[in-house]
């Protein structure tokens, strides 16, 4: 079954386009790395998709839902990581989470428990009565993930989940997304190769507003060891 | 419901964990305090003053009588004092709501909630309502001093009207909250024009300071001008609930200001996303 499906999706800013007729599916369960050079329009997808602005022509499902004709059953179905992790500063991680849970409207009885499942599988558990201003940026990152797995969504939507992390805590996120598969279908943007190939099994390109490749990680590769970089370098160059 | 409520309870928790609300809190009893203790002078001069006529309070002039009890002549002139103040201390309260999630980015979290954008903007004005009358709370305080030691001007007065008529207390109270509710009503759209809340502070100063012109203009303006300018005046809404008197006309005023405001912030809530 297909998680999303995009149909000649365009977003048009006021003199500029930016993202032109994209069409893909992505399959339910699936770990897809959303790549492209900055500005290629990964972040416009991503907001479409999770319903934060509209798109100006075209289709878009998840999980057979279209968000624009029923937008609230399509959000029950996402956990979403914006560019920046959106924590109130004035509040505690486990006060945010809370919110979080109850703007998601999970049963009040569960909220705790959810709350703690979340912070365990992100690694912020010893983090929960600190600030949110006061953490630091991987902290930060790890809350906003944490904060999209409440109420256990199908779908993790997470835009550039590593960005601003050392070379330990991405790898710290890189293997958490992973141990995310198979539960949930994970659709996350980078710009960096390397982690697209230590965690993902399908690769889309996306250069100036359009798909310049749609495949799994091993038909782009064609099995070499730099097959990803050169097959970007390439699809990207003008 | 629940979702209008964990909204209202985080913008709470916002306020109260930052220097905003207490701000406010300090500054509003500031004002009060100096605004009550100057009523109180000129209650026990005015009583003092009468002491000496022959005829007592009967000789005293019309526009004078109120000052012959505790109620109309200290407590109902200083919440009168104190519509002003709102108008420049619930804009600071309001300039939050929505331009300060705006900064944040953390408005991309609410717009991707299962949540509806009516819900958010309710959630939002029911927090700052809640915050709004936390301050006009605060103007309780006077009468609960008058009522414990109001007692003690039996020694300037021969008028048994050292006890405070509550009806007429809680019926200002009304007042300021009505007025506070429709000014952070119209704050709360003006915050959600913008992304940075010192410009939502400004704007809706300004927007305060017409509403003031407009009361000052109206005694001086011909008519037919007069009499809109008359019932657009805040103070010649507020004028029956200062006496004590209810009237249901400025709450039909205020009700019908605050849904106009409220609908013209979801729409503006909305209208963003189309950018």
């Amino acid at each position: 079954m297909a998680m999303i499906e995009v149909e000649r999706l365009t977003k048009k800013y006021r003199d500029r386009t930016a993202i032109d007729g994209l069409s893909f599916t992505i399959r339910e369960g699936a770990i897809v790395g959303f790549l492209g050079p900055n500005g290629a329009g990964k972040s416009t997808t991503m907001k479409i998709l999770t319903g934060f602005m509209p798109a100006t022509e075209g289709k878009a499902r998840v999980a057979g839902f279209d968000v624009f004709e029923q937008p609230l059953e399509a959000k029950r179905q996402i956990g979403y990581l914006p560019e920046t992790p959106p924590l109130y500063p004035e509040l505690t991680v486990r006060g945010f989470l809370k919110f979080v849970a109850e703007l998601k409207a999970v049963p009040r009885a569960q909220v705790a428990k959810e709350i703690e499942r979340c912070a365990a599988a992100t690694g912020v558990t010893s983090e929960l009565d600190r600030l949110n201003g006061t953490l630091s940026k991987g902290y930060r990152q790890r809350v906003g993930i944490s904060q999209a797995l409440i109420g256990n969504p199908k779908l993790l939507i997470l835009d550039e989940p590593t960005e601003g992390l050392d070379p330990r805590q991405r790898n710290e996120v890189l293997q958490l997304i992973k141990g995310l598969s198979g539960k949930h279908t994970v659709v996350l943007s980078t710009h960096i190769l390397a982690e697209v190939k230590a965690i993902c099994e399908q690769v889309l390109i996306i250069h100036r507003g359009k798909i310049v490749a749609d495949n799994t990680m091993a038909a782009i590769t064609g099995g070499k060891e730099n097959g990803l970089e050169e097959k970007f370098i390439q699809l990207t160059a003008n | 419901m629940r979702t209008i409520i964990a909204i209202a309870k985080k913008e709470l928790t916002v306020f109260l964990t930052t220097p905003w609300a207490w701000i406010v809190f300090t500054f509003f009893s500031f004002v009060a305090s100096t605004f009550f203790m100057s009523s109180l002078t000129d209650f026990r001069r005015a009583h003092a003053d009468v002491a000496q006529l022959s005829g007592g309070w009967s000789q005293v002039e019309p526009e004078f009588q109120f000052l012959r009890n505790l109620t109309d002549g200290v407590v109902m002139p200083t919440f009168s004092a104190m519509l002003m103040v709102m108008m420049f201390l619930v804009p600071v309260l309001s300039a939050r709501l929505f331009a300060d999630e705006r900064r944040q980015k953390t408005f991309e979290l609410l717009m991707t909630s299962p949540v509806s954008t009516t819900q958010i903007v309710l959630g939002k004005y029911l927090g700052g309502l809640l915050l709004v009358s936390l301050t006009v709370a605060l103007m309780l305080i006077y009468p609960g001093v008058l009522t414990v030691f109001g007692s003690s001007f039996s020694a300037v007065t021969s008028e048994k009207t050292t006890t405070l008529e509550w009806p007429t207390v809680l019926l200002g109270f009304l007042g300021l909250l009505v007025w506070g509710a429709a000014i952070l009503a119209i704050g709360t759209f003006i915050s959600s024009l913008t992304e940075s809340v010192i410009v939502a502070i400004i704007v809706t100063f300004c927007v305060s300071l017409l509403l003031l012109i407009v009361r000052i203009l109206a005694p001086s303006a011909g008519e037919p001008l007069r009499s809109i300018l008359e019932y657009a005046s805040f103070e010649a809404q507020l004028r029956n609930f200062m006496r004590g008197v209810f009237d249901l006309r400025p709450l039909v005023f205020f009700s019908s200001l605050i849904a106009a405001f409220l609908v013209a912030t979801h729409r503006s809530v909305e209208s963003r996303r189309w950018v």
